[in-house]
């Protein structure tokens, strides 16, 4: 059986998009359009690597990877950020939540900023994946 | 009734990123989480004889809004504070009230109505549909002028006025709840010329007496939960008082509670929001009553 991609992303453009550079791949990809979905799908669905968009309604994907990193059960699910949003920023809030008294949380395994070229997507799943 | 989530509607022109930035003291009482919100209105990327729906156009709006929020976002992550988005093409106030409905907020920002009078007469206004339709407190932000919000904390020193209704009696308690990021509010009731018993000098200043010991009692409530109060009297036309008392108040701010669907004409109805919405220079803040 294929290995499993979570793709949570809120702009279904770039759903379609992760999903056919997973597919191209070889991978199964599964998808979530904002973080309180992304958590459902990754109790349910339990993949084996997540793509992870940061601004998004609902919940974004700052709080989900926190939620993520935090989960014994989840922890070790290797995470790609795929998001507008700088790296800078992403590891500065999470520095901010930790000093607000939040469990402290690895850096992600990956960070890509949007746009992202489907090789170079691609190149960075096989690193998780093969 | 503490406000942890706000929906901040903006179409870039009229309400910008200085406008949220002078209402994050509202992390004092709880704030937490901001929705940005970018209706793409339909005549912007409407059908057009010979090129149909304007995709590219619906795209480049898009992209252009994305960019604007991710640079927001970015400022309110590092603060550690949750930031959502949405940007949707469709009628304005109905995206505002789903937008508002999805996410649960607690609050919801936006600019004074783009419509103009005559457009009003025929489609209505957005905030007075928003209002009517939503159970969520309105803040129609104004600036003072072009270069930069009218106050630094609208929330500093407001002015609440009050005329005794449901939707009044939750302006105080909403007003209660925000009690970490209020200095000081004056409550304001404006008495009509009909209310005024008799046409005795001493008949009318009944009608005066009555009121400010129910503002003073009012008033004792707020202190009691920690917001220094200051009682005020006024009489004449409703929204010019409640304007005219903003002003020799310098207040920050106006708090109204405002009815909804079966008291929607009466004088605290549409017209008394809508028209303090639309002709004051202060901020308004519009509390609809509870939903039942």
């Amino acid at each position: 059986m294929s290995k499993k991609v979570l793709i949570v992303d809120d702009d279904p453009d770039v759903r379609l998009f992760n999903s056919t550079v997973v597919e191209e791949s070889g991978y199964t990809p599964v998808e979530a359009a904002n973080g309180e979905e992304g958590l459902k799908m990754l109790k349910q669905e339990s993949p084996d690597l997540v793509v992870l968009d940061v601004l998004m309604p609902k919940q974004s994907g700052i709080r989900l990877y926190r939620v993520l990193k935090t989960d014994k059960a989840l922890k070790g699910i290797p995470v790609i950020i795929l998001s507008g949003v700088a790296k800078r920023t992403f590891l500065r809030s999470q520095k901010a939540l930790t000093e607000f008294g939040d469990q402290p949380v690895p850096e992600p395994e990956s960070y890509l900023e949007k746009p992202v070229e489907p090789e170079e997507l691609a190149r960075e799943m096989r690193k998780f994946l093969e | 009734m503490e406000i942890k989530k706000l929906l901040f509607v903006t179409r870039f022109d009229k309400l910008r990123f200085d406008a949220l930035q002078s209402l994050l003291d509202l992390k004092k009482a709880a704030l937490n989480h901001v929705v940005f919100l970018n209706v793409i209105e339909r005549d912007k990327v409407a059908m057009r004889r010979g090129k149909g729906y304007e995709k590219s156009a619906e795209i480049r709006l898009r992209e252009k809004a994305n960019i604007r929020f991710i640079d927001w976002a970015e400022t309110l992550f590092e603060q550690g504070m949750e930031v959502g988005v949405y940007i949707v093409v469709g009628s304005f106030a109905s995206q505002v009230i789903q937008a508002a409905e999805k996410e649960s907020v607690d609050l919801i920002v936006l600019s004074p109505d783009k419509k103009g009078r005559f457009e009003q007469l025929y489609s209505g206004s957005d905030i007075t549909e928003i209002v009517h339709r939503s159970a969520t407190p309105v803040l129609v932000y104004k600036y003072l002028s072009r270069k930069g919000p009218l106050a630094e904390n609208p929330f500093e020193k407001p002015l609440l006025a009050t005329n005794w209704s449901s939707a009044s009696r939750r302006a105080i308690d909403y007003l209660k709840s925000l009690k970490a990021v209020i200095r000081e509010v004056d409550v304001v009731h404006v008495a009509s010329e009909k209310d005024l018993k008799g046409t005795s000098a001493m008949a009318i200043q009944k009608t005066r007496k009555e009121n400010r010991s129910k503002l003073e009692d009012l008033c004792d409530d707020l202190e009691d939960n920690g917001i220094l109060a200051r009682p005020h009297v006024y009489i004449g036309d409703t929204v010019e008082e409640i304007d005219k008392a903003a002003r020799e108040c310098q207040s920050s701010m106006i708090f109204a509670g405002s009815p909804r669907k079966s008291l929607w004409t009466d004088r605290w109805g549409s017209s008394i929001g809508k028209a303090l919405a639309e002709r004051s220079v202060f901020p308004i803040l519009l509390i609809p009553p509870k939903e039942e």
